[in-house]
């Protein structure tokens, strides 16, 4: 039997209540008054201790000689943007409103649905769900949005009951039922959407280097990748402005099977690596990592 | 898609039905007609919704200008030194600014239920901004330039809905032009 969350665990920071305020305020506030809104809140979150330091430990990394007290104010960015990207994502979701979308990289973003079967590579940047619901609307191609469940039993409940229509989920806990069904789907010409920039829970990893530091990225679309064939798009959505984003699509990583398999895989990894790395720096403010990426920081 | 959007046109960012208010939409008119070079850096693809709020600029300068409006009003109310009153009068105008939404948002849910009250709370908040203001314009602390300085933007901004009135058959053809 599962142990049901105490009563005060809704107030977490990752607790249902403030999934609950983020509907009841996108339900509620003028959008005249939304920026004095988004400012209040995300000044308020950044007693949130936990997330205030991770950001802060992995913007020493990304910005090196960076000082604290600077850091600081880049986290605050950090959650201001974090806070745009939730509420535009609930703002499509309750009243179906779509920000203003630029491409570029165009022309592999054409080539991705022109393809039988894709991987689309992503990061935990901008509005990644914004994207893969903006994808599933104008593209004739199904996604299947693989993704790590939330933490918190209530608030997975009250996200799961929430899901926008034709969009499927599935979340990367069932690892080998999931790998046979995505293979199915990829082979059936449609795309995966992975994100591939941490590792999160039990799931398979492969050894990378970010910022000149070691680090694990998840083996899963790599692997399947070269189980299916097909090419990985390292896809990124980021925030430019108030109701406006950009999907960046990336060449894609082809991934040639060779005699031997590590060095197949340590290839693709430092493509997309790069890749991860060019978004990063230039976006940082909008990588919503809010624990110690890298194991030495979590140590 | 579900909503009104169009593909590949940057000059539709200055659309006047993108935009809310009458003054925003007089200066967007403007910009649409005076035209806007082509950006050959720009973007590989656009999708541009049509939508009231889609503004930015327009959002944040109401925004600034209502905070600004209110934390005038508390500067000029709280019991201390100026310089303290400043100070305090920053989150206080923030929390100031929360209670309509949250009052009128809960009372909206329980009298309507679980639904979109923007459009209600919206005026409700405009509203009661408008009687604080008057009420501002009849004491006599240096507030109340402010609280006319507040109805000065509200005349600029009926003035600009009565030239737009004027201009609408204009104002339609630009926009169909510009949309089709």
């Amino acid at each position: 039997m599962t142990q049901q969350p105490a009563w005060w665990h809704r107030f977490h920071a990752r607790g249902v209540f403030w999934r609950q305020v983020l509907r009841f305020a996108i339900l509620n506030t003028p959008p005249w008054l939304e920026p004095i809104a988004m400012a209040s809140w995300s000044l308020f979150f950044l007693m949130w201790g936990t997330a205030r330091r991770g950001v802060m430990r992995n913007l020493a990394v990304i910005k090196p000689g960076s000082f604290a007290l600077v850091n600081f104010f880049r986290c605050y960015r950090v959650f201001w943007n974090y806070a745009w990207t939730i509420a535009d994502n609930v703002r499509f979701k309750e009243l179906r409103t779509i920000p203003d979308w630029e491409f570029t990289g165009w022309k592999y973003f054409e080539e991705m649905q022109e393809r039988d079967g894709a991987i689309l590579l992503t990061a935990h940047m901008g509005s990644y769900d914004l994207g893969a619901h903006l994808f599933s609307e104008t593209s004739s191609r199904r996604i299947v949005m693989v993704r790590a469940p939330e933490t918190d039993p209530e608030t997975r409940a009250f996200e799961q009951g929430r899901a926008a229509e034709g969009l499927r989920i599935e979340f990367n806990t069932r690892s080998t039922d999931l790998a046979i069904d995505l293979l199915s789907i990829i082979r059936d010409g449609n795309i995966v959407a992975i994100q591939g920039d941490r590792v999160t829970g039990e799931i398979g990893f492969l050894p990378a280097t970010v910022f000149g530091r070691p680090t694990r990225v998840p083996a899963g679309p790599f692997a399947l990748a070269l189980a299916a064939r097909v090419p990985i798009y390292p896809v990124f959505v980021v925030r430019l402005g108030r109701r406006r984003y950009r999907l960046m699509t990336a060449r894609p990583i082809e991934l040639v099977r060779s005699q031997d398999r590590d060095d197949d895989f340590r290839r693709a990894v430092e493509q997309w690596v790069g890749e991860l790395e060019h978004v990063i720096r230039d976006r940082w403010s909008q990588w919503f990592t809010f624990e110690p990426y890298w194991p030495e920081l979590a140590a | 898609m579900t909503t009104n959007v169009i593909i590949n046109r940057s000059a539709v960012r200055w659309l006047p039905s993108r935009h809310r208010f009458a003054l925003a939409q007089l200066v967007a008119f403007a910009r649409l007609r005076r035209g806007e070079p082509q950006d050959a850096d720009g973007p590989d693809h656009l999708i541009l919704p049509i939508d009231r709020d889609q503004s930015a600029a327009e959002s944040y300068a109401v925004a600034v200008w209502v905070f600004l409006t209110v934390a005038s009003y508390l500067v000029a109310v709280l019991p201390l030194p100026l310089p303290l009153a400043i100070f305090a009068a920053i989150p206080l105008a923030s929390i100031v600014i929360h209670i309509p939404i949250v009052v009128g948002g809960l009372t909206l849910r329980l009298l309507l239920g679980d639904n979109d009250h923007v459009k209600i709370v919206s005026v409700g908040t405009m509203s009661l901004l408008i009687v604080w203001s008057f009420y501002v314009t009849h004491g006599d602390s240096w507030a109340r330039i402010v609280a006319w300085l507040f109805f000065g933007v509200l005349a600029c901004n009926a003035i600009a809905a009565l030239i737009l009135w004027l201009l609408r058959a204009e104002v339609q053809a630009e926009e169909n032009q510009c949309a089709r």
